[in-house]
């Protein structure tokens, strides 16, 4: 379903990612983890064709990202993407949020699109929110109307970019469990996360980042006992732990 | 010294009136053509494309580097060569306004849109928005939000810049007490008039603007 | 589009040429003199408005409030045809016929009581940025509160606050222009006296354009190199 070949991307002399290859099967969850500044994020946003790169090609569907020619917006609503910091509109309410893509972009009418808004909302748990906005809900409320917002698309894939590093403790349970039945329930997922409780649980693949590379991969977070490099470890201990 | 008479002002009442509206049409169509013009150069600004960045850049610092007066005379000898007949000066003066406050409007726009972080539009790209559409319904509502108070002391700028018209003949309101005066000669009574209101709607525009600065800075 | 000749040498030719010339010194002087009364003004009325003294506060407030909320040009109106009225009738006859150029004087009373009142502005938002921690510290060293000011708000202040003088003083150089109106005879009164004369608008109110252009870019390095020479590491004060 997606083929990512040899992507490098690189701004001035400072390379991003470096060579990157991966396959991803529909209806697998990809975990990518590793230290800060390994280029996770910015992976997840080339799958999304939101940040160009240089070198390789990345496949989805038998669509090229690579090609100028590629209409990135209908490609991204195959995609829906869940981002670190919510990225909700501050400016709708958590009703609008989530339908306005589905009336513009799909031309879905209003009602129509509340009523799939309503169901999402049951799905992730927040139904009685749908008239407030994002500024009054919680990190955790607000990461799970982003959720619905992605999957008001009706996305293939969806691209998680490290959903829960910006929420306190007791909110992390609540987005990875909507993301776990998720999971559960067929969905291709590339998830960018330390929480290794979630691999263990629905990975079908691990990988490990490291300064723009894939160091090393694995199906399933016991592969990991034993990294070929010292720093892959030492950075695994830590995040195993917790 | 003189006595107070402001009996002039009771007599030519309606003419001064005639005069502030004028003043007041100007101000709208400064403000509302200015705003229009100035949302496009301002995302031009922000656009990636050289062929779009630099025309924009370079409108904006053009006309800010000028006196606005100046401006009003260059469009008042330059928009009836370009229309090829006489326009009239209210005409001449209102593209002035337009063009001249479109590059102040312009920079507010600019550092409004930049004050919105570069992940929204991310956001709003990946539910498949097109450029066009993450602008007006994601990016620009939010960004105007954060602008009103810059806008509307904008407008306040604006406002009192329409008494310029009056060196290329246009009678807004300070022509118009420049008229009486040349007939009545009590420039005292007309001018202290004319400061008043001037005074009272400019200031009621800056206290709504920091107001509204003020709810915002709670609401945060 | 009409049939238009340009003709270019206007802006040279005898006498037009020295005419522009005269015109530029004129601009200059003003916005130089105007720059400078309005500077002092408006950093003692910006600093009275945050003092703590109420009586100080409110004639700044009301200062900077009355000359912000007038166009200038009914300013410069008001100072010109209307203020010489209150005077008893030698006095206003001697103002205007007894001192030489008399307007010049005038429009520099105008400008910069107008200026000053919007520097006063940038200067008051500037200290009021500086924590009160800062504040108490210098108290805390023995200053008294006139020190305080003097040696460490103040000076923090005007670093702070030079990216929008900067601004301010190209709003002078521009504002000069206004002076045209009561016949002080600067850049865009002689670019105007030679359209009446030539009937090249275009042309004559484009090279005054270009002036104005040259003095800004001036202003915009020299305020640069100010900014250079008083910028204190670590403290960003360009955007």
């Amino acid at each position: 379903m997606i083929e990512i070949k040899n992507v490098s991307k690189w701004f001035g002399d400072f390379r991003v990612l470096e060579n990157v290859s991966e396959t991803i099967e529909k209806g697998q969850v990809v975990v990518i983890c590793g230290p800060s500044g390994a280029g996770k994020s910015m992976l997840c946003k080339c799958l999304n064709g939101l940040e160009p790169f240089q070198e390789g090609d990345i496949v989805v569907d038998g669509i090229s990202l690579a090609d100028p020619s590629t209409d990135l917006i209908k490609l991204r609503q195959k995609m829906g993407m869940v981002f670190q910091r919510f990225e909700l509109y501050p400016h709708m309410k958590i009703l609008e949020n989530i339908t306005i893509a589905p009336i513009k972009v799909k031309k879905m009418s209003q009602a129509d699109a509340e009523k799939k808004a309503f169901e999402l909302l049951e799905r992730v748990g927040i139904p009685e929110q749908a008239k407030k906005y994002p500024g009054n809900l919680s990190g955790g409320q607000q990461q799970r109307v982003a959720i619905a917002r992605a999957l008001a698309m009706e996305p293939e894939i969806m691209l998680f970019d490290e959903p829960t590093s910006a929420l306190d403790p007791e909110m992390i349970k609540e987005v990875l469990d909507v993301m776990i039945n998720l999971a559960k329930s067929g969905m291709t997922m590339v998830v960018v996360t330390h929480e290794m409780g979630f691999a263990r649980e629905v990975a079908d693949e691990i990988i490990f980042m490291e300064k723009g590379s894939i160091v090393e991969r694995g199906t399933d977070v016991s592969f990991f006992k034993n990294p070929k490099s010292e720093r892959t470890k030492e950075f695994l201990d830590k995040i195993l732990l917790v | 010294m003189g006595t107070f008479d402001w009996k002039v002002i009771y007599d030519n009442f309606p003419f001064l009136m005639k005069g502030l509206l004028t003043t007041v049409e100007l101000a709208i169509i400064g403000i509302t053509g200015g705003l229009l013009l100035g949302i496009i150069v301002g995302m031009a600004r922000l656009s990636s494309k050289k062929i779009i960045y630099y025309p924009a850049t370079l409108f904006v610092n053009f006309f800010r580097s000028l006196p606005l007066l100046l401006v009003i005379f260059w469009f008042y000898f330059l928009v009836p060569l370009l229309a090829g007949r006489p326009m009239g000066d209210f005409f001449s003066a209102s593209v002035a306004f337009i063009v001249f406050e479109a590059s102040y409007f312009a920079e507010i726009i600019r550092a409004g849109i930049q004050s919105i972080s570069k992940e929204q539009m991310q956001a709003a790209y990946s539910t498949g928005f097109t450029y066009g559409q993450a602008m007006r319904y994601i990016i620009l509502p939010q960004a105007l939000r954060n602008m009103v108070p810059s806008l509307l002391t904008q407008s306040v700028v604006v406002f009192q810049d329409t008494s310029l018209a009056y060196v290329i003949g246009v009678r807004e309101f300070l022509r118009s007490a420049s008229i009486v005066d040349a007939r009545e000669m009590r420039s005292l009574e007309l001018y202290a008039f004319i400061g008043v209101i001037y005074f009272v709607i400019c200031y009621t525009m800056s206290k709504m603007s920091k107001r509204l600065e003020a709810k915002r800075g709670m609401a945060k | 589009m009409l049939a238009y000749d340009f003709k270019w040498s206007i802006l040279w030719a005898d006498p037009y040429g020295s005419w522009m010339l005269e015109g530029i010194w004129v601009t200059i002087k003003l916005g130089v003199i105007c720059w400078f009364i309005a500077l002092f003004l408006g950093t003692l009325i910006g600093t009275l408005r945050v003092t703590p003294w109420k009586l100080s506060r409110l004639f700044a407030t009301g200062y900077t409030e009355l000359f912000r909320d007038i166009p200038l040009l009914v300013q410069l109106f008001f100072w010109y045809f209307a203020a010489p009225r209150i005077l008893p009738h030698s006095w206003e006859m001697y103002l205007y016929r007894g001192i030489p150029n008399s307007e010049f004087w005038i429009v520099v009373v105008g400008l910069s009581l107008y200026t000053s009142s919007r520097i006063a502005e940038h200067i008051r938002a500037g200290m009021q940025s500086i924590s009160d921690d800062q504040y108490n510290a210098a108290l805390s060293t023995g200053f008294t509160q006139f020190q305080t000011y003097r040696y460490v708000i103040i000076p923090y202040a005007i670093r702070l606050v030079i990216p929008p003088l900067t601004t301010e003083c190209l709003t002078v150089f521009k504002n000069t222009s206004l002076a045209m109106t009561v016949a002080v005879l600067e850049t865009t009164f002689m670019s105007q006296q030679i359209e009446a004369y030539t009937f090249h608008g275009i042309e004559a109110t484009t090279g005054a354009c270009v002036v104005y252009m040259i003095i800004t870019l001036t202003v915009v390095m020299i305020m640069g190199l100010v900014e250079k020479r008083l910028a204190v590491p670590g403290l960003i004060t360009r955007r």
